[in-house]
């Protein structure tokens, strides 16, 4: 995601369709091992798919695992899927760019395992994980949420309070800079997805998930006045950033908070991954609440697996699947992966996480609805319109108007291309 | 990539002998009329392979341009389409015009700074090899090193601010890639930092080649050093300026590996060019007609120069 | 000495006078120079400075400020994390590729230059064009292809699409040199009976070895920095070449700059090296390449 990704070009992806050339890869086609094609590309997080596999190899399976920079990953995905002999199942993440590949029959089903091994999961991981042809096409793991992170050293020294409401927290943010301190920072550089997150929040906040959702679909305007209320929420927030935020990837902008520059970080339970040693520090509350009369909606996104439709032995995947979902997989997952993700399964043992991750999980049990993410409830390339737009508005707030209809514009195409 | 383009054209040869003319006169009237099968499997073996792996591929982009292709499906011939979504694409606009604008700075910059280097480096002197090699050193660098290198030095406590702080200067620290107004700026730096020395390479040689004698001459007759440089130097240099022209033009067309890796072309498109478009488009986006259609406008537009530039060195011959 | 004449006299004092100018010309120079050449070296030196300093000092004081730590841990670190490997990869796919680039181009330079093919002008003007193309426009069906005939995700695969993409170019420099040798040399080769392998090898090879090495040291750097062809080809980490490795590594390197410019500096290392090792080559290569 962040970074150079350049790798996309990796992309080569190229689906093999047309007319240039059949079918495709002969290379492995005596070989009987399932590739697991994984783009978690830390190490932690790879050394936990790892452990994974040999473990499934230890009990008999024949599965080895290939790990490739993110952007690599995204633009081979369709490539892959329509290819004759691609990786036999894929990390990934659930919502609607799955649903859609699902819907265009590129994805196994997995609808029975869903019968059996996944038949306890709640309804709303079973919808997630549903095509609109009423098959299963994915199998969630692990889940994560999103809250405003802060270290509880830094509020102590500032004499900082959790603010509840949105007139709390602007005025927590005025007090901090006050005191000569950043109140918030974000990673609004390259890919600026922390940016976006700005967003995600305050329209569920103001205008409701269904909104939300809708709003993705091509179903309400970006220069709409919903959405223009949005923005001039976003406004009265743009003082407090650090000012280097513009510059940081979300990595970079990390440093800055766990040096004490700035004192609040909008971002996934992912920051645990990159915050060295004093996690203890580390705390976070939840996005205030604008108006009490919309139902409080959070992101959650969800995490696991998918094959391709055209795997070579749909019963070998789907038993590396299933092996995948078992309870024992995703807790080795979620803890050595230290990514302060939670196991999916309802009968996963959850006694080892931390006080801060069941803090995560409260936060997620009393939500009125779920979210997954821009990308992940819209697609990777209206997310790319996000991008111009939210960081666009972090250098221009004036010219609100023409970002939002230039918004509107830029994503007409899209919505049409994929109702096509 | 540097200088893949650099053949291009021109004349000042020093390893060849009988360079004069290519026409008929100059080519020697023994060979045989037969060309014996060896031959044909030499001439074979190359073109035949840049024929399955360069030609053929190229034509099926232009027919991919033609295209709606999202990399799942069969593609989907639409005709022009393509290339009438470009005429109303912002960000197609706003590629093609910094386009422009890289083409101009990277091809100004490096000449100039590479001419400059060149006539101050070209009198053998002690310590001039070790200028020289500092100075062509970052040529062999990659262009994704080269992003590396000046990503750091640009980041907001990086050295650049901080070299301006120390001078006194803080009123120019800037976010370097985060500024709309100057990240194309920035980046050119990094672009003209790494092509400076190739272009000083080449005019080193050309002044090599120059007649001092003609220079003297000059002198004698009082002619400053600026008048000597623009009125007898230059003109001799008129080969070499045809080369660097093309090597500039054609490189800057195909950059790619140093925006990629510093900005994306971004914040907000600002430092997109039309390689980094057609890559999103091709690989975030999956939109493969229609980055193909990008990719032939590259091409065209290359084509034009190297056309252009063809011209000129063969009517420079005559 | 004692009894020099007046003119002679009047010659040292000038000449003394010249080198006293001259000397004060070389301070001038030096000292306009030598700050120039620094502030282009900056970078490169900052890099260096970054790489030796220890996270806990770049994060405490910032990436400007100078070491005050030192430590070679971070080049540990790179090279375990992918780098040495990638570098590796590079060099497996480096040397076939020049080899193969310089081989089938001189014989296409060959035949080309020394027999009468048809239309022998316009077939050297489209395999330079081919060389010309931007890559961006090869990318999507190349991947392709190399999927369709299972080389896709193989060093074997870059190799290829590296020689295929270089040979127009050195068919077309290597002509231009071949052209200068006189037809005499092969002529009385062939009337002793040698056939046109054996002239190519035993007579024109060696006659063009000046040129090769300079395109040698030319393709190699070509080949070795190469981003964009390992993209398209390549999908397992493990085969990456360096510059692909590095944007990965420099992604999830992004806050360790130790670590990241440690990396940069080793995937620079080696074109430098053989950059400062065959600098005469180097300059002669880039100069075919723009000369011809």
């Amino acid at each position: 995601m962040q970074g150079l990704g350049a790798a996309g070009l990796a992309a080569a992806g190229l689906g093999t369709a047309g007319c240039v050339t059949g079918g495709s890869g002969s290379e492995s086609s005596g070989s009987s091992t399932l590739t697991l094609q994984s783009s978690l590309v830390d190490p932690n997080s790879s050394g936990a798919m790892q452990k994974l596999v040999d473990l499934y190899n230890e009990r008999g399976g024949e599965a080895s695992l290939n790990t490739v920079a993110a952007d690599t990953f995204n633009a081979q995905l369709p490539t892959y899927l329509d290819s004759d002999n691609p990786p036999d199942v894929m990390v990934y993440f659930a919502g609607a760019i799955t649903q859609r590949y699902g819907d265009r029959d590129k994805l196994l089903d997995v609808s029975q395992l869903w019968a059996d091994e996944l038949s306890e999961y709640p309804d709303s991981l079973r919808e997630l994980s549903t095509d609109s042809k009423d098959r299963q096409i994915f199998v969630p793991t692990n889940y994560y949420w999103w809250g405003v992170f802060y270290r509880r050293s830094v509020f102590d020294q500032l004499g900082a309070t959790v603010p509840t409401t949105w007139t709390d927290y602007l005025t927590l943010c005025e007090e901090i800079q006050a005191q000569g301190m950043a109140p918030l920072i974000t990673g609004a550089g390259r890919d600026p997805w922390p940016l976006v997150a700005w967003f995600d929040y305050l329209n569920l906040r103001i205008n409701g998930a269904e909104f939300h959702r809708a709003l993705l679909r091509g179903e309400h305007r970006f220069d709409g006045p919903e959405v223009k209320a949005v923005f001039t929420e976003f406004a009265k927030v743009l003082p407090y950033f650090h000012p280097s935020s513009r510059s940081y990837a979300y990595q970079e902008a990390i440093t800055p908070f766990a040096q004490g520059d700035a004192a609040m970080y909008l971002m996934g339970a992912l920051i645990t991954d990159v915050l060295p040693d004093d996690v203890d520090d580390l705390d976070f509350f939840q996005f205030p609440i604008l108006d009490p009369g919309v139902p409080v909606a959070e992101e959650a996104p969800t995490n696991g697996y998918l094959a391709p439709a055209r795997v070579r032995d749909p019963d070998a995947t789907r038993d590396l699947l299933g092996f995948l979902a078992s309870d024992e997989a995703q807790v080795i997952y979620c803890r050595d992966s230290q990514s302060s993700s939670v196991p999916t399964s309802p009968t996963a043992d959850t006694s080892w996480t931390s006080e801060l991750v069941q803090k995560g999980l409260d936060l997620l049990g009393v939500a009125d609805d779920l979210t997954q993410f821009f990308n992940r409830d819209s697609s990777e390339e209206l997310q790319q319109t996000a991008y111009t737009a939210c960081s666009r508005f972090l250098a221009e707030p004036g010219n609100v108007d023409a970002i939002l209809a230039e918004w509107q514009a830029a994503a007409e195409p899209i919505w049409q291309d994929q109702s096509a | 990539m540097t200088s893949r383009s650099s053949s291009a054209v021109a004349e000042p040869a020093p390893a060849a002998a009988d360079r004069r003319a290519p026409g008929p006169a100059a080519r020697p009237r023994r060979r045989r009329g037969r060309v014996p099968g060896t031959v044909w499997v030499f001439l074979l073996l190359a073109g035949g392979v840049e024929a399955i792996w360069i030609f053929w591929p190229a034509l099926s982009t232009f027919y991919f341009s033609l295209t709606s292709w999202d990399g799942l499906d069969a593609p989907r011939f639409i005709g022009l389409e393509n290339f009438t979504s470009m005429a109303r694409d912002d960000v197609f606009h706003t590629a093609l015009r910094n386009n422009a604008v890289w083409l101009a700075g990277f091809a100004v910059g490096s000449v100039i700074l590479g001419l400059a280097m060149a006539v101050a480096l070209d009198r053998p002197r002690r310590g001039v090899g070790v200028y020289r090699a500092l100075i062509y050193l970052p040529m062999v660098f990659s262009l994704l090193v080269t992003g590396l290198f000046w990503r750091v030095m640009y980041q907001p406590e990086g050295p650049v601010n901080a070299i301006l702080a120390a001078i006194g200067l803080e009123s120019w620290q800037r976010q370097w890639l985060a500024d709309p107004d100057i990240v194309l700026l920035a980046v050119l730096v990094a672009a003209v930092w790494r092509q400076v020395g190739y272009v000083m390479v080449l005019y080193l040689a050309g002044l090599k080649a120059t007649d001092p004698a003609l220079a003297d001459a000059a002198r004698v007759d009082g002619c400053s050093a600026w008048q000597r440089f623009w009125h007898v130097t230059m003109p001799q240099l008129r080969g070499v300026n045809t080369v660097v022209a093309a090597i500039t033009v054609i490189d800057a067309l195909r950059t790619f590996d140093v925006v990629w890796s510093m900005t994306g072309g971004g914040p907000y498109n600002s430092s997109e060019l039309l390689s980094t478009y057609m890559f999103r488009q091709a690989f975030t986006n999956q939109a493969l007609g229609y980055s193909s259609a990008i990719a032939v406008v590259i091409f065209v537009l290359t084509l034009g120069f190297i056309v252009f530039f063809l011209r000129r060195s063969f009517a420079e011959q005559k | 000495m004692t009894t020099s004449s007046p003119a002679l006299r009047d010659h040292t004092v000038h000449r003394r006078h010249r080198r006293r100018v001259e000397r004060l010309r070389a301070v001038r120079f030096h000292a306009l120079m030598a700050p120039i050449t620094l502030l282009w070296a900056a970078p490169v030196l900052f890099a260096l400075l970054i790489s030796v300093r220890s996270l806990d000092d770049i994060v405490s004081r910032g990436l400007g400020a100078l070491p005050t730590s030192f430590s070679l841990a971070s080049f540990t670190e790179a090279w375990n994390a992918g780098v040495g490997r990638a570098l590796l990869n590079s060099v497996v796919v480096t040397a076939p590729t020049v080899v193969l680039e310089l081989l089938l181009g001189s014989m296409a330079a060959f035949a080309l230059s020394r027999y009468h093919v048809p239309l022998r002008r316009l077939i050297l003007a489209v395999m330079l064009a081919g060389n010309l193309l931007p890559p961006q426009v090869l990318l999507v069906p190349v991947s392709r292809m190399m999927q369709s005939v299972g080389l896709y995700d193989s060093l074997l695969a870059l190799i290829v699409v590296h020689t295929a993409f270089g040979v127009g170019f050195f068919t077309f420099v290597l002509h231009g040199f071949m052209r200068t040798v006189p037809e005499e040399v092969t002529e009385a080769a062939r009337i002793d009976g040698a056939g046109a392998f054996t002239i190519y090898w035993r007579i024109m090879l060696p006659l063009v070895r000046p040129a090769l090495a300079g395109l040698a040291a030319l393709a190699s750097t070509w080949a070795f920095n190469d981003l964009i062809w390992s993209l398209a080809v390549i999908r397992s980490g493990e085969l990456f070449p360096i510059s692909a490795t590095m944007l990965s590594f420099s992604s999830q390197y992004l806050t360790s700059w130790n670590v990241a410019t440690a990396g940069a500096i080793l995937a620079a290392l080696p074109t430098a090296l053989v950059f400062f090792v065959f600098q005469k080559q180097f300059v002669s290569g880039m100069l075919m390449g723009s000369v011809k």
